[in-house]
This record gives C-alpha cells, structure tokens and sequence, in this order.
C-alpha cells in the first residue's frame, strides 16, 4: 500500500484528454439534432409585453422560436429553472427571453437577430448598497408566488444558517435575506483593546470563466423518458431539479454528466431547462451551446461585496472583538445567496472573544448570483486579512506571529457556536513561516513588496455510495455519479487499488448516469474525496470479502491467512501459495460459476466535517510609473489531510492560486448605469494569462482527517480564499499604500500611489 | 450554394462542402467529426481551437474553412502515430500539465509550433508563445513544465 | 459567433482582386486576424468576401534607401526578416514580437492590420514613426499615401473601396539612428492603452502614439494639447500621464539603439 497511497502519478484521464478523444458535453453526434439560440434581454429591468418573431420564423432552417408560455413548466417560481425564459419581468440585462431553435447553429443565430422583443422598461437597480434604502425601486416588482423554489444552496457549503434578524433596521424590500451571529459584548471587547482598525472593503462580480461554456442537450427517449446529456457538476441533483421544473416522475429522467471543462461552481440546472423545455415542446432533440458572449451575459457569476469590518486586538497580539457588516449583490438569485456563508468565514480560522457578523443579501438588477470556488470566502479574507496586517503593523508584531497566536485548533468554538473538527492552521502557518521568502521580505529592492494571508473553507458533506466491481481479466471498475471536477476520479482510483490490492493501472473509474450510477451529491463544497471516497473505500472492502471467500476455497487457506498484493492473492508468510484475482474472478464470472461475482457497494455518511486552510505569501513588484503590478513569485501551503496524489492536490493548490491572482489583480464584471453589461467577452474580462501568473511553490501539510479515506478531504476550493489577500497585502507593502477595493488595476494603483 | 473545399487533415485528403462563412473550426467539428478542437470563446482569444496549417499554430475559428483550401491541417487527434504519443502528449500526462483538458489540445498544439522553431525556449519564452492560449484550472505551471521538459529533450 | 451570411472569391491576381471588390459591400481578407473577429461578432457583414491572402505581396526587400514591405508579410515574416535586424528599424520588430499572440503572428498581416486601422493596435504608431507611406493600386491607377494620411479616424481609413495596398514603403533611416516602442497594454484585450513609438536620428526626434486618441497620429507640439481619449478601466488622466511614461521609455531605448548604430 506505501506505493499506492500518497505517490504522484499521471491522472486516469490524461491519455485520452491530451489525443483529444474525451468527448464533452458539445462533441457527440446526435441524429436529427435541432440547435438552440438565446435571445437575450438587452433591459436590466423591463416588463416583457410581447415578441414579434415573423422574421425570425422566416429564416430557412428555423424550427420554432420558444417564449416562455411555450415551455412546459410545472412550477411558478422566479430561480432560473423554474423561469428558464423570463415570463413576465425582464430583471436583469443578459436574462434569456426566447430560445430560437434551427436545423443548424448558423440559421439559429440569423435568426435570434431578427427576434424582436417589446420591452416597457423599469427603473434598474444597479448600485447593491443604494438598493437596501427605503423607498428605492425594488429589483423585482412581480409578485414572487409562494412556489418552492430550487434547492440550490445546500450543494455548496456546510455553513449555518445564522439566525434570521428581525431587528428594526429599516431596509427596503430589495433587502432579501439578513443573517446575524453575535456573541459576547463587541463593543466592550474594543474598548478594551489596545488597538482597532477598521475598513471598508469592495469587491465585484467575478466570473467563473471555465474554459468550456455551458452546454446541454436532450432529447426524448421513444418510451417518453427525458435524456440529458449535460455539462454539470451534479447529475442528480440536475435530475431532481427537472423533475421538479418540469413535472416529471424522477425515473423518467435521466441525467448524463459528461466530462467537464471546467466549472468552479457555475453548472447547476442554468442550460439544462432550455435544452429540456424545448425538447419537451417540439418532441426532438435539442442542443444548446452557449456562445462565450452568452455565457458572460447569461450564466451565474460571483456576487460583488461591500465588507464594513472592525477588528480589534491587545498590545500581545490575542483577537478581542470582530464586527462586520457584509452586503452581498445577489442580482436575481431570490433563491440563495452567501450572506450567511461569508458573514461566517470572515472570522477567519481564529479565536474571538466577541463577534457582530452581520449579512445582507440584497436583489438587484445584475447577473443571477451564483457559486464560484468557496463562495463567499476569498472576499471575507481579503477584508479579514488585510485588517490583520493593520493590526500587526500598529502593534508591531509579525504577521504570521500574530496570526498564529489566534489560529484555532479542534475543539476551539468557531463564531458558528461549533467546535472546529481536526484543523491544520498553526501546521499551516507554522510551514509557511519557514519558506526562504518570508525571511527575505525586509530586505527587498524598492517597489517591491511580500504579503502573506492565510484561508480556510469548511467542506461539506452528503451520504454517498459507490460499487466497485472486478472484471473478468482481474481489473477492477469502480463506478460513482460524481462528475469529476478537480480530478477526484485518479484519487478513486488509488483508494480502491489500495483497498483492494490491485496496481492502481488495474483500476478503472466510471461515471455512471442516473438511471444506474449508486447515489452521491454533486461535486462541489470540497466533499468528494471526503464523502465519496470513504464510499469507495468500504466497497474496494466488500468486494475484497467476496475475493478472499471464493479464494480462500479455491486455496483451501482460511481468509484470514490471505493477502492481495498488486493482483495476487496469496498466503501470508508463504507467497508462493497463490492465485490471481483474474482466475478468481473469470471462476465467478461464468455460466455454471461457484462463486458470486466479485463486487462491492459501500456507503457513507459523514458527520463531522473537514475544514481545509491554506495560507499564501505573494512577493509583488509594482511599477510606480504605470500602476502595473507584477507577482513575481507565490507561494501556498494547505493543510490537504492526505495527499492520495500529491501532483494532483498541488494542481488544485497552483489552479487556485492562480484564481486568486485573477481576483486580486485583473478580474472585474462591470456595468453600466442602466445595468448593462460592459465586460462581455475575454477583450474586457481578463482572466489571468501565462505571463501573468508566476512560479508557485507548493507545500502540502498533511495533518489527516480522522474521518478521511486514508486521511484524505476535500482541498478543491481552501486554495483560492487567502489569495487574493495575500496579493493585496504585498501590494500594500510594495506600494506603500493600500488598496480597499479589487481587483487592484493599474488605474486603481497608480491613483492610490497619486493621493 | 455551398462550396466544396478540400483540406488536408492529418495526412488525409477530405473534401466537404462549406458556406462561404463556415470557420474552420466548424468544418473540422461537424463536418468532419474531429471534436479535438474546442470552442471556447467567441473572440478569437482562449485558443482552445489552435490547429497546426502548414506546421503553424493558428486559431481554426479565426479561419474561413475556404481559406484553409488544400492546404496541410494537423489536429490534436493527427499529431502522433495509431497509437503512440508524440512527446508532447506523453510529456503533459507525466507532467501533469492539463486537468479538466478542455484547452489541453490547443495549447498541446501551440507548444509544437513554439517547439518546432529552434532552441529550446525558457520559461518565460515559453508563458509569452501562450499569449493565445487561456487556461483556467492549472495556474499554467505544469503546461511550462511539459512544454520545457520537451524542448530540454530535443 | 457565427458571421452573417456571405460568400467567398480568392482572387486570382491583384485586378481579379480589384474588380471583385467593385461589389458595394464586398472585403478583402488577407489574414483574416482582424477581420473575421468583427464579423463573428456581426459588426462587420461583407456581402462577399475577397481573399488575397495568396497573392505575391510578401517580402520585405531593400531599393534606393527604402525598404519595402509587402502587406500580406505576417508578423512571424516580420519577426524573421534579417531586412529588418537594424537599430533603426528595431521598433518595427519589436512591435511585431509583441502583437496579439503566436497564433495570430502566424496569420496576421501587416497591411491588413494597417487597413483595419483599430486606433489601439500597434503598428500603426510604428510607421508614423517611421514616416512610412502606402503604395495604393485601384482600377484607375496607382497613387502613394503618407500613413498618417491613412489613418483618418477608428476603423476608417482614406482608401477607396476598390483600392489595395500593394507595398508598405520606409525610408531608411541615416546611420546613428535607433527607433523603439513601448506601451501599456490592456491586461485583457492587450490592445494599447498608451503606445509610443520613437525614431531618434542625427536630425531630431519623432514620436508617435497610439490607443490613446481617435486615430493613431505624430506628436507635433506636446501632449498637453492632445485630446486624451479614456473610458471606464482607463481615464483620461491616466492615459495621459502613460503616453508620457511609454514615449519617455520608448525614447530612451531610441537613444541608445542610435548610439550603436554608428
């Protein structure tokens, strides 16, 4: 097992992503496929009066032009699979209004041109804070019905809820949601601090900008069973939301989850009610990919922030009292937003005597909020973590010092009223603090700075299964729903070899589609590997009961005396007495067989969590004259539980931090005064390039998770939430100024630097 | 009134009819079933599409098919033997330089046409010549380390 | 993502070209870098669209103290020319190393690029520096252009619709000159926000700029009288301090390139 467990090796799907063979969602051949076509809302808040589609329809090719009363919707509800095409309320600039739908792509879009929509527009809410004021226009004027709405939330984060304040605050109705955590006497705890600092922190809308748009298609089977072969990070709970959407009995629903290209949160029942609603009404299948200017206008980015943040501290460094007042753009979500989750995160991994968090989910006329990697948790640390280096610096302590002096450990009460599980922040911080850098950072050239910034995500957790199942040549298929987002799949594959005996080259991973995949959520909150993989870990386990009965028959050698190493089951201490697993398994696997086929189901159910922390140091460069800021190196170090593929795992680490990056320097979605949108397309919205992202150097800290597969979590989105941060920080010192606002652009230094 | 027009894919002379406006990208996808190039952008900019015309990288949705009449078209799926890898593709799953895989092919690509000029490039040589290919998941490091660990090779 | 309707010619020879392009809203297309973008995003609908691009206008050549650029020369042509390694002309490669990525460098001309006239892309500024001129072939003749005569607001030139660059002329500059270019780019888009191109000879100076006005253009007096164009990422203000920040280091490499260059 020591060469199974923890070694780095290529991940399971490299072959075929690398000869261009994986087939995502956009690339099978589907007969007598029809294409679909958006027409967008060019109003950010309009009442919809009507369409005038005669020219549309008249171009050669064009099967229909849907509008919403086409669609057949079970469900009034306002989240966008309930209201996949806006019915009567335009509400933000970018909402789809009709799907054209062609015999090809080209004739599809002709046509959308041609759509003509009549709008009486409403006054736009676009500024989040000026639209929590009484007596503002409100986001939304049609009246919400008390329909249930999608149950999106409850995917991402295990985050309580906070308790709901009813406290008079006299906010408008665009005020959707207001959260409150509070415990002990902030206000006392500052005066008897020896210092306090405060700001203001502004962050935008941030996009998630995988590399794949969104894309489905679907189709109906001759029996009327609904197919949907999608781009999403969860087949189930896609099923469960069409089946809701659409009215459909869940096992006529079958979900496919093709391999993604990338997702980071944003791929959840957002195409997939278009694609449906329009296979549904015209009875053929039905593909919808959408155009990156769609996708950018359409889909579901991260919600801008405004963090009012007070903290404060003793002259020796303990947290005294933390008070926040968070307000979260949540657009159009009316479903769920990350007030409660950022309000939480933004204390941080650290002990508090006193806490205020508030949060506030405010509607607007910008974009459906949506979850991208952590949600809620990079801009809660770029508020938190930037204060703490206020701090250090007024009481003249290391920032790293004055960190670890606060970092919880398990068993410490978080501001959730719960004791933190098994945690690696002092592992963590204390790893980082040895890095060369860190030493280096009093004695750079001039311009040049290094920040550190530490982050922490909770995890989440959902029951799971999986089957794990030998073949008739002695390799094993392991089969689980999960769409492999952050490559969980190679990590499956080494927890069932391990588990089993077999070379981790003898195992398989496949995902099955609803109708037969063994149960488990979607992939998404960090929980994978934490959840699923204990799953796969007891079926590897099960299967290798029935392995060690028809063996131990065939070798007349009691179970308990036999091992399985690398395929072979042979008896302990004399290895020569043995026999394959394949010679097993074809003995199982035949007309007349003895024995039962060689196969597992195994299950979990977490109950306690698995927080992760990373911690970053940034050393930046910033160009006086231009307000250009270069990272000329970074560095992350994450507690990872167990590294099952250490390459892996630092992949995630590299890809996080270079997200962060993207927040902190370059990444702003913008609109307009009348809530249309400017950044539409990578000419305006810039994701980070190579060039802009440096050498990262990876530390892995492995402190296990108790109820981990081999003592493994989820890391997938713990890297990100420290980043931006960290950069803020070396631009504070590399600047001498700081900046309250992201993404920090060359514009926004160079002014900083000037007042 | 469609056109034909004839490319030579991988090796392979393929003729199929195209409109006027039909990408490259487009006829090498639907019509002819090489779903190795991906879109992912609509501004010529992520570089997911990147084929090799003539042994140069470009990007086939910034490309009328009918411009690309006749001439030598390398995909992802024709750069190596039935098979093999070409050093590349081995040298990207060794070094872990791809994860959802969804730019991998035309950054895969773009490194051939980078690879094919001389020297092996440094690091920064390397992260400059991916000016036009957009990566999300990795953070870029392990694309650089496979892209040099070839050229180092050669 | 999928451009309007249209058809497609190539044309055979520059008068096939010529006489294709008589249709009203017909284009020529060299390497399509600059316009295929704008027709996928439908802003531009030629009804036909001419392809020139395998027409002999390559090369860069060396005749009486000019040389002569052929504008269907890519920019990777450009980057490769032995024509062009002198301190004199260093701006233009440099320029070039720099434009848009290695994909588009494979395809991109640099009359094509000039004929776009996207009053933020580099070249331009370039050969204002440069005093470069366009030779011009139409049905009706030939004629010569300055470009900055060229280049008269975005997207808009002084050429006729049936008219087609058939060289890109440059002085060649007197011995002790050096030339350069530096900007600031857009983090996205990679456009100019403020580029400077700088040709410093025995005689004196010339600075040019670009992404920072209507049309890329000669510095006579000083910024201070230039309308500064600015959007919502960049100001004004901002813009203008950088076109001071690009030209000054734009100049500086200028000097020291004309220092080696005796």
């Amino acid at each position: 097992m020591s060469d199974v467990i923890g070694v780095a090796r290529p991940r399971i799907d490299a072959p075929d992503k690398v000869t261009g063979a994986t087939r995502y969602a956009a690339d099978g051949y589907v007969h007598g496929l029809l294409h679909a076509r958006p027409v967008l809302a060019s109003e950010a808040h309009a009442r919809l009066r009507g369409f005038d589609t005669d020219a549309a329809l008249a171009v050669p090719g064009v099967v229909a032009v849907l509008t919403a009363a086409d669609l057949p919707l079970a469900t009034t509800g306002t989240d966008r699979t309930s209201e996949p095409l806006a019915r009567e309320e335009v509400v933000f600039a970018g909402q789809p209004v009709a799907l054209v739908i062609a015999e090809t792509e080209a004739s599809a879009e002709d046509a959308a041109e041609l759509v003509v929509v009549d709008y009486e527009p409403l006054d736009a809410v676009v500024d989040v804070e000026a639209a929590m004021e009484p007596g503002v226009p409100l986001a939304r004027v049609v009246e919400e019905s008390d329909d249930e709405g999608a149950d999106l939330e409850s995917v991402h984060a295990q985050v309580d809820e906070g308790q709901e304040d009813d406290a008079a605050e006299q906010l408008s109705g665009n005020v959707l949601d207001r959260v409150t955590r509070e415990h002990g006497d902030v206000a006392a705890a500052f005066a008897a601090s020896d210092v306090v600092v405060e700001g203001t922190f502004r962050t935008p809308w941030v996009y998630q900008a995988y590399i794949e748009p969104q894309v489905c298609t679907a189709w109906l089977e001759p029996s009327g069973a609904l197919v949907v072969s999608t781009s999403t990070q969860g087949s189930f709970v896609t099923r469960r939301e069409l089946a809701r959407a659409f009215d459909l009995p869940l096992e006529r629903v079958r979900v496919i989850a093709e391999p993604l290209g990338g997702a980071f949160g944003g791929k959840f029942a957002l195409v997939e009610p278009l694609a449906v609603g329009a296979a549904l009404a015209l009875r053929r299948p039905v593909r919808l990919v959408l155009t990156r200017s769609e996708d950018f206008a359409a889909t579901n980015p991260a919600s801008a922030q405004v963090t009012h943040l007070k903290l404060g501290a003793r002259a020796d460094g303990t947290f005294t009292g933390i008070e926040a007042r968070m307000i979260v753009d949540r657009g159009t979500n009316a479903g769920w937003g990350v007030e409660g989750g950022t309000s939480l995160l933004v204390a941080g991994p650290y002990r508090w005597q006193a806490h205020d968090l508030r949060g506030y989910g405010v509607q607007t006329n910008r974009f459906t909020f949506g979850a991208y990697r952590a949600p809620g948790a990079p801009t809660a640390a770029y508020a938190l973590e930037s204060l703490l280096d206020e701090l250090a610096q007024a009481l003249d302590l290391d920032p790293i010092e004055l960190r670890l002096k606060n970092a919880v450990v398990e068993g410490d009460v978080g501001v959730s009223g719960n004791p933190f599980p098994t945690i690696g922040a002092v592992e963590v911080l204390e790893r980082l603090r040895e890095h060369p850098l860190w030493a280096q950072r009093n004695s750079l050239p001039e311009d040049e700075g290094v920040g550190m910034a530490a982050g922490h995500w909770p995890g989440a957790m959902e029951p799971a299964s999986a089957i794990c199942r030998v073949d008739a040549d002695g390799t094993m298929t392991v089969v689980t729903s999960v769409a492999d987002m952050s490559g969980v799949n190679s990590g499956f594959a080494v927890i069932a070899a391990a588990a089993f005996g077999l070379r981790p080259d003898q195992v398989r991973v496949v995902t099955a589609d609803t109708a037969s995949a063994p149960y488990a959520g979607a992939s998404g909150g960090s929980k994978i590997t934490y959840t699923v993989g204990p799953a796969v870990l007891r079926a590897a386990e099960a299967a290798r009961e029935k392995l060690l009965a028809a063996a131990s028959q065939e070798l007349e050698i009691a179970p308990d005396d036999l091992e399985v190493v690398d395929g072979v089951v042979q008896a302990v201490g004399s290895p020569d007495r043995s026999i394959t697993v394949q010679e097993v398994a074809s003995k199982a696997l035949r007309f007349g067989g003895r024995y039962e086929p060689i196969e597992g189901h195994g299950g979990s159910a977490q109950t306690s969590g698995a927080p992760s922390v990373a911690a970053h140091l940034s050393h930046v460069r910033v160009d006086r004259e231009t307000g250009e800021v270069t990272v000329l190196r970074h560095v992350i170090a994450q507690d990872v539980g167990r590294a099952l593929n250490p390459a892996l795992v630092e992949g995630q680490m590299l890809g996080g931090a270079a997200q962060g990056i993207g927040w902190a320097l370059y990444e702003q979605l913008d609109h307009d005064e009348d809530g249309r949108l400017l950044t539409g397309s990578f000419l305006d919205y810039a994701i980070p390039r190579a060039e802009h992202i440096p050498e990262i150097d990876t530390l892995i800290v492995e402190v296990p998770a108790p109820d981990g597969p081999f003592g493994a979590k989820g890391i997938g989105e713990a890297p990100v939430v420290g980043a931006p941060a960290a950069v803020a920080n070396a631009v504070a010192r590399a600047a001498g100024t700081r900046l309250y606002e992201l993404p920090m652009t060359p514009p926004r230094v160079w002014k900083a630097l000037r007042s | 009134m469609p056109d034909t027009v004839t490319l030579v894919v991988n090796g392979e002379e393929r003729s199929l009819d195209v409109e006027g406006r039909t990408l490259l990208v487009h006829a090498l996808r639907d019509g002819l079933g090489l779903t190795g190039a991906h879109i992912g952008c609509d501004t010529s900019q992520c570089g997911a599409c990147t084929v090799l015309v003539e042994g140069r990288a470009v990007k086939s949705c910034t490309v009328l098919a009918q411009q690309a009449d006749g001439r030598a078209i390398t995909t992802i799926e024709g750069l190596a033997p039935d098979g093999e890898l070409h050093p590349l593709q081995s040298a990207f799953v060794e070094h872990h330089g791809l994860q959802c895989g969804f730019c991998t092919p035309g950054i895969i690509l773009t490194a051939a046409d980078l690879l094919s000029r001389g020297d092996a490039p440094s690091d920064e040589e390397i992260r400059h010549a991916l000016r036009g290919n957009l990566c999300r998941c990795t953070g870029y490091q392990g694309i650089v380390e496979s892209i040099r660990a070839v050229g180092a090779a050669s | 993502m999928i451009p309007a309707p249209t058809r497609y010619a190539r044309a055979t020879d520059l008068d096939d070209a010529l006489e294709l392009l008589a249709e009203p809203d017909a284009k020529a297309i060299a390497g399509g870098q600059s316009l295929i973008p704008v027709m996928k995003l439908r802003i531009a609908r030629p009804s036909l669209v001419v392809d020139i691009s395998r027409l002999d206008l390559r090369g860069v050549t060396e005749r009486d103290g000019e040389l002569h650029v052929g504008p269907l020369t890519t920019w990777d042509e450009l980057v490769g020319s032995a024509q062009l390694e002198r301190p004199a002309l260093a701006a233009l490669v440099e320029c070039a190393r720099g434009i848009g990525d290695l994909q588009v460098r494979n395809l991109g001309t640099i009359g094509g690029s000039v004929v776009h006239a996207d009053p933020a892309s580099d070249i331009p500024a370039v050969l204002l520096a440069l005093g470069a001129r366009l030779r011009l072939r139409s049905p009706d003749g030939e004629r010569d252009l300055a470009v900055s005569d060229a280049l008269v607001g975005p997207f808009t030139t002084a050429l006729e619709a049936q008219e087609l660059v058939t060289d890109i002329a440059i002085p060649v500059p007197p011995q002790g000159s050096g030339s350069a270019y530096a900007c600031v780019e857009h983090p996205a888009s990679g456009f100019a926000l403020a580029g400077a191109a700088v040709l410093v000879t025995p005689d004196g100076e010339t600075v040019a700029f670009t992404g920072i006005g209507a049309a890329p253009f000669v510095l006579r007096d000083g910024l201070a009288d230039v309308e500064i164009f600015g959007d919502r990422f960049a100001p004004a203000e901002y813009r203008r301090e950088l076109a001071g920040v690009v030209a000054e280091r734009a100049r500086t490499m200028a000097r020291e390139r004309a220092k080696a260059d005796r």
